[in-house]
């Protein structure tokens, strides 16, 4: 299935870094808008890049907390190393503990925000009214 | 939140919440402060924080933040934390993701007028010679084979290579090396993430500054560590770069496993941490240790290339532009120490998170140059404003297991700073202010903003007056250099 985010992110205040409330009506959605919030972060013009460049991601965590950070932490990597920014997002399969995708992206011009690191601060992922909601804080 | 009623004031500028405050604390919170400081302090989560270290199995007499403090993730910064040897905790989110990242300050024996002048062609020299900005690889490029011995040797790597003098050496915490570095403690991704990365200066509020050293304080000490004043000197803030980042995720994740183990409740998952002695302590502080060299050596290849700077911009102009080194300190780092605890000599790991090791007079571990004047304390301010070097005291030895402040300590959030400020304007102000700007990211410049940061001349009087820190020197900037 491939999953097309609608809003489900903002920007928080955070003195020293930077960390957004993401919200998402599934876990799969969650990934989804997380990644596109990170992406927010590092990335002004995210609507000219066109997702040419296709990876295969397959990432197991400990609980579902350190899946989203690993998933993050995964796709800050690649822009760190290879300005690449991925924009599509296909989930082949999704559980607490294990995300498999097939994601798209393309070489930034310039990343504005270096991530430096996914960090497990407060970090909790509740069932809400609007599906679960997280907040997470990024060394930057 | 922690509010006023929550602690006390024990001394002028240092005030406590007593063990008492939450049945989880094993000794009490204390930190350094003033009045308007202590203002900004409350409104952010930095006293809950500094709480929460409190509850760290091994802590020892009382966990500490400095008047920098603000919030982190974690501890927050500006932490100081000692646990003790052989069972007490090491927490790799006590030292951060950028381990060992820190400051190097270099001098010349250049007058402000001689390189005025030259000023735009050195701004732009060392812009163009010192990369910077995400994705922007070294010069180096290693194999793997020799980003090892980088990571076990530090600036020894360095000198062989040609980026280090043995004088440069001499005046950096360690000597640039921590022994126990082992570079087989570090994964592969995080060695894929520095090998290209030596001699970069990054993002975010790293910077290179050119100064001047404005006004001197203790005349006998400046001289002492070779400062004098009207002279141009150099300071690098950067640590050690992706691999640096890696080490620590790697490490706040495998102990995310191993935590089950001990049984004990977390107040906040990026606290986690293992016992000093257990398997994984100990493949962490090798690990981080070797992190720490290649922030030793990060800095050390950015000094050489401040010296080809200096030479493309200032040769045939100037008679000397010879860039010799004060000192370098590490303000992100764990370190097992020997402090006097209750009258006893204790082997403890100090962990300080944005908070500088402040040795006195005395200290065996100090360059034979400082022995006897005490360890030099690099402390940058924001963008734009004064930047101080201190020396380390007696009394921060007995108060603050030989710790004081970093740097001005953050107090508006970078969302906030991008929209209080413009990038081009502020850049213009920096300009009339006689600062030349060299940067990659208007947005990012700022952020870094001088509103966005506490007065850093109130936070050095704290830890003057404290006694935990001597004031020395104050730079004034005249050119920045940012990713």
């Amino acid at each position: 299935m491939e999953s097309h985010h609608k809003i489900g992110f903002r920007e928080i205040e955070h003195t020293a870094d930077a960390a957004l409330k993401v919200y998402g009506d599934t876990f799969e959605q969650l990934l989804l808008n997380a990644a596109c919030g990170m992406n927010s972060l590092m990335v002004k013009d995210i609507d000219v890049l066109i997702p040419r460049i296709k990876k295969y991601i397959d990432i197991e965590a400990q609980d579902t907390e350190s899946l989203l950070v690993e998933w993050l932490s995964e796709l800050a990597f690649w822009a760190e190393t290879e300005l690449l920014v991925f924009t599509r997002f296909n989930f082949l399969k999704v559980t607490t503990v294990r995300v498999q995708a097939m994601v798209a992206g393309a070489r930034a011009k310039n990343i504005e925000k270096h991530i430096k690191a996914v960090t497990y601060h407060d970090l909790k992922i509740i069932k809400s009214a609007r599906g679960l909601e997280t907040t997470i804080v990024f060394d930057v | 939140m922690i509010n006023i009623r929550d602690f006390k004031q024990i001394e002028e500028y240092l005030y406590e919440v007593p063990a008492t405050f939450r049945k989880d604390m094993r000794v009490p919170a204390r930190f350094y402060s003033d009045p308007q400081l202590l203002h900004g302090v409350l409104g952010d989560r930095s006293l809950e924080q500094l709480v929460n270290t409190a509850t760290l199995p091994g802590v020892v007499k009382y966990v500490l933040a400095m008047p920098d403090l603000h919030q982190g993730y974690g501890f927050p910064i500006g932490g100081v934390v000692a646990t003790k040897l052989p069972d007490g905790a090491i927490s790799p989110g006590g030292v951060g993701y950028d381990i060992n990242c820190g400051v190097r300050l270099l001098a010349t024996h250049l007058d402000h007028d001689e390189v005025n002048p030259y000023i735009d062609d050195l701004a732009s020299a060392l812009y163009t010679n010192c990369p910077s900005g995400v994705g922007k690889g070294g010069s180096l490029g290693l194999q793997s084979k020799e980003l090892d011995q980088l990571l076990e040797t530090g600036t020894h790597w360095a000198l062989k290579r040609g980026y280090a003098t043995e004088s440069d050496i001499e005046r950096t915490e360690e000597s640039g090396c921590l022994e126990g570095a082992d570079a087989g403690k570090v994964s592969q991704r995080a060695k894929d993430r520095g090998k290209n990365q030596v001699g970069t200066l990054g993002a975010g509020n790293h910077f290179i500054e050119v100064d001047v050293v404005d006004k001197v304080l203790d005349d006998s000490a400046a001289r002492g560590i070779g400062l004098f004043p009207g002279k141009i000197a150099v300071q690098i803030h950067c640590g050690s770069r992706g691999l640096g980042h890696q080490v620590c995720g790697d490490y706040v994740k495998r102990f995310q496993k191993s935590i089950t183990k001990y049984g004990f409740q977390l107040p906040d998952r990026e606290l986690v941490y293992a016992p000093l002695s257990s398997p994984e302590g100990q493949d962490y502080l090798a690990a981080m240790k070797a992190a720490a060299n290649y922030a030793f050596v990060n800095r050390q290849v950015l000094t050489f290339h401040v010296r080809r700077g200096f030479e493309q911009a200032l040769a045939g102009k100037v008679k000397n532009y010879r860039v010799y080194q004060i000192y370098d300190i590490a303000h992100n780092m764990a370190k097992i120490e020997t402090h006097l605890i209750d009258g006893r000599k204790v082997e403890v790991c100090v962990h300080r998170k944005g908070a500088t090791r402040a040795f006195g007079p005395g200290s065996k571990v100090l360059p034979a140059a400082y022995r006897d004047i005490g360890q030099p304390v690099l402390v940058p301010g924001s963008m734009g404003t004064s930047s101080w070097v201190l020396l380390g005291t007696d009394s921060s030895m007995t108060q603050t297991f030989g710790s004081t402040c970093h740097g001005a300590g953050r107090t508006m959030s970078r969302k906030k700073a991008k929209k209080t400020v413009h990038g081009a304007g502020l850049r213009e102000t920096l300009e009339a202010a006689g600062i030349r700007v060299r940067a990659g990211s208007l947005p990012g410049l700022a952020e870094e903003a001088p509103i966005a940061y506490k007065d850093v001349n109130r936070v050095v009087n704290v830890v003057h007056a404290a006694g935990i820190a001597k004031m020395v020197a104050q730079l004034r900037p005249i050119a920045v250099i940012k990713g």
